[in-house]
């Protein structure tokens, strides 16, 4: 039992460590952020809790690449905006689009499960206007790079419409979570699975175990039946001494009635030989009720087997009628393990 | 004066032989009945006792009792009547016992009848009654007759 309870303790899906690659795919990630940002024109990448990115950026422009990215201050700030935009997501649950500390226009779509965030997919680097060129030198000012060119640079940012921008985080966002809590799912569908089959082979175990000792159980029984039937074997020829012992004293009494009828036409001359004639009836029928009382006893006796015999035989048949029931059980629990098998091969596909 | 008499049981009656008229007693089943064509059912048949053959009455056809096969108790009570060797059934001999003839009492001839003067008597001892026999008249002359006859026609034939 209590190897069964740490079994199924081992087998259960603690929400808390399931990493974002234990649900999705990466390569299969991969190659879908790239043919999205591709495809929608807008630059993404997929980043754990912490921030630090899984997959490889996907699309994005020289701005960020060759300029924003290129100093420390830009590096730093622009993990600050991550953050935040992250924060915000995994606060609301829900893709949020803000404007990065560059001034793009950026999107973050939380990747939950049962309310815990295991990851986001950032992007965007977009604008939803044409690009004022005050901004972008201050900004390059700040972080250290040269001005006409990260002003040139910002032009090549794509000019999208902020619902296009919120529609595409919202396929990403939708995509992402429905296919990690469908992985999710499975995952504690193949635990459960798991906890079934330990189950499943636990009582297959037992139950070879029950059969065993069924069978020693009807063996034994078998043995004391034919041992308790030696008793009656002993019993009845203990009878038959009886009967030879009382053909004895019917004998001896014979014996003491003819001697007394001698000692009575004998007369006077007869009268002590009369005595021990009498002595000899009365030791004889002393035997024959001795021979009475030893035969009550093994009539007991007898009687005592009998009944011995016939639990002995309704034991027998229960123990035969569990062995029957095992074998069902065996029967259907072999049905779940092959059945857990299964599950266990669809819970495994992905 | 006193007497002794063996006292047998057949059915539920006790009765008494005077022990001066037996000879001693037999288990049946330590003998087998060879019956005699021709007889009476009185006559159960002949017996070997030690090379000799002794005649066997059935008391029960006798007394018109219920007829009942040997049981494992049954005797053979041989008689010492008229040099005959001759011996009845009965179900089981019960005692010998000794008795004052004052204890007992003749039966009265209603009782005894004409074909049963075989009874000489009633025996009282505490509450058992005895039904004393007389030897000498248990073989009545019908019984001598045929048994006689049957005893020359085996003669003859042999």
């Amino acid at each position: 039992m209590a190897t069964y309870k740490q079994n199924s303790m081992a087998n259960e899906v603690d929400v808390s460590n399931v990493k974002l690659s234990d649900v999705i795919d990466i390569a299969f990630l991969q190659n879908f952020q790239d043919d999205f940002a591709k495809g929608v024109g807008l630059a993404s990448v997929t980043v754990d809790p912490d921030g630090t990115p899984v997959t490889r950026p996907s699309s994005y422009i020289r701005f960020c690449r060759d300029y924003t990215h290129s100093t420390e201050i830009g590096d730093k700030r622009c993990a600050e905006s991550h953050r935040k935009g992250g924060e915000e997501a995994a606060r609301t649950g829900k893709p949020v689009v803000y404007e990065c500390h560059a001034g793009l226009i950026d999107f973050a779509a939380p990747i939950m499960l049962e309310g815990r965030l295991i990851g986001t997919i950032l992007g965007g680097q977009v604008l939803t206007g044409a690009p004022e060129e005050e901004k972008y030198r201050r900004i390059a000012k700040e972080i250290g790079v040269n001005e006409e060119q990260y002003v040139e640079a910002s032009k090549e940012a794509r000019i999208l419409s902020k619902a296009s921008i919120e529609a595409a985080a919202n396929v990403l966002y939708i995509v992402a979570n429905s296919m990690s809590n469908a992985a999710y799912q499975q995952m504690k569908l193949k635990a459960v699975v798991n906890t079934l089959n330990d189950s499943a082979h636990q009582i297959s175990a037992t139950m070879q175990e029950l059969a065993a000792s069924a069978v020693s159980v009807s063996d034994n029984q078998t043995e004391l039946n034919s041992e308790i039937r030696n008793v009656n074997t002993v019993t009845g020829k203990i009878d038959e001494v009886m009967e030879f012992i009382k053909d004895i004293a019917d004998e001896t009494r014979l014996l003491g009635l003819n001697a007394a009828i001698e000692a009575a036409r004998a007369g006077e001359a007869g009268l002590g030989f009369s005595v021990v004639a009498q002595e000899i009836r009365n030791l004889s029928a002393d035997s024959k009720q001795t021979v009475g009382k030893i035969k009550e006893l093994t009539t007991i006796i007898k009687e005592s087997v009998d009944k011995t015999v016939s639990m002995g035989n309704s034991t027998t048949a229960t123990i035969e009628q569990q062995a029957a029931a095992i074998e069902q059980v065996t029967a259907s629990v072999e049905e779940i393990s092959s059945l857990t098998e299964l599950l266990n091969e669809l819970a495994s596909k992905r | 004066m006193s007497i002794q008499l063996v006292v047998f049981a057949l059915g539920k009656e006790e009765y008494g032989i005077d022990v001066s008229a037996v000879n001693g007693i037999l288990r049946t089943k330590k003998f087998a009945v060879t019956s005699i064509p021709g007889t009476t059912k009185v006559i159960e048949g002949m017996i070997n006792v030690r090379g000799k053959i002794n005649y066997i009455l059935n008391l029960r056809s006798k007394f018109g009792l219920e007829s009942k096969d040997k049981g494992e108790d049954s005797k053979f009570i041989m008689l010492n009547v008229d040099d005959a060797n001759t011996g009845c059934i009965v179900d089981e001999v019960t005692d010998i016992v000794k008795l004052e003839e004052a204890d007992v009492q003749s039966a009265p001839a209603y009782v005894c009848g004409v074909n049963a003067n075989f009874i000489k008597g009633i025996a009282q001892i505490d509450n058992r009654m005895i039904i004393i026999l007389n030897p000498n008249n248990i073989l009545t002359f019908e019984d001598h007759a045929t048994l006689e006859n049957a005893s020359n026609s085996i003669l003859i034939n042999s």
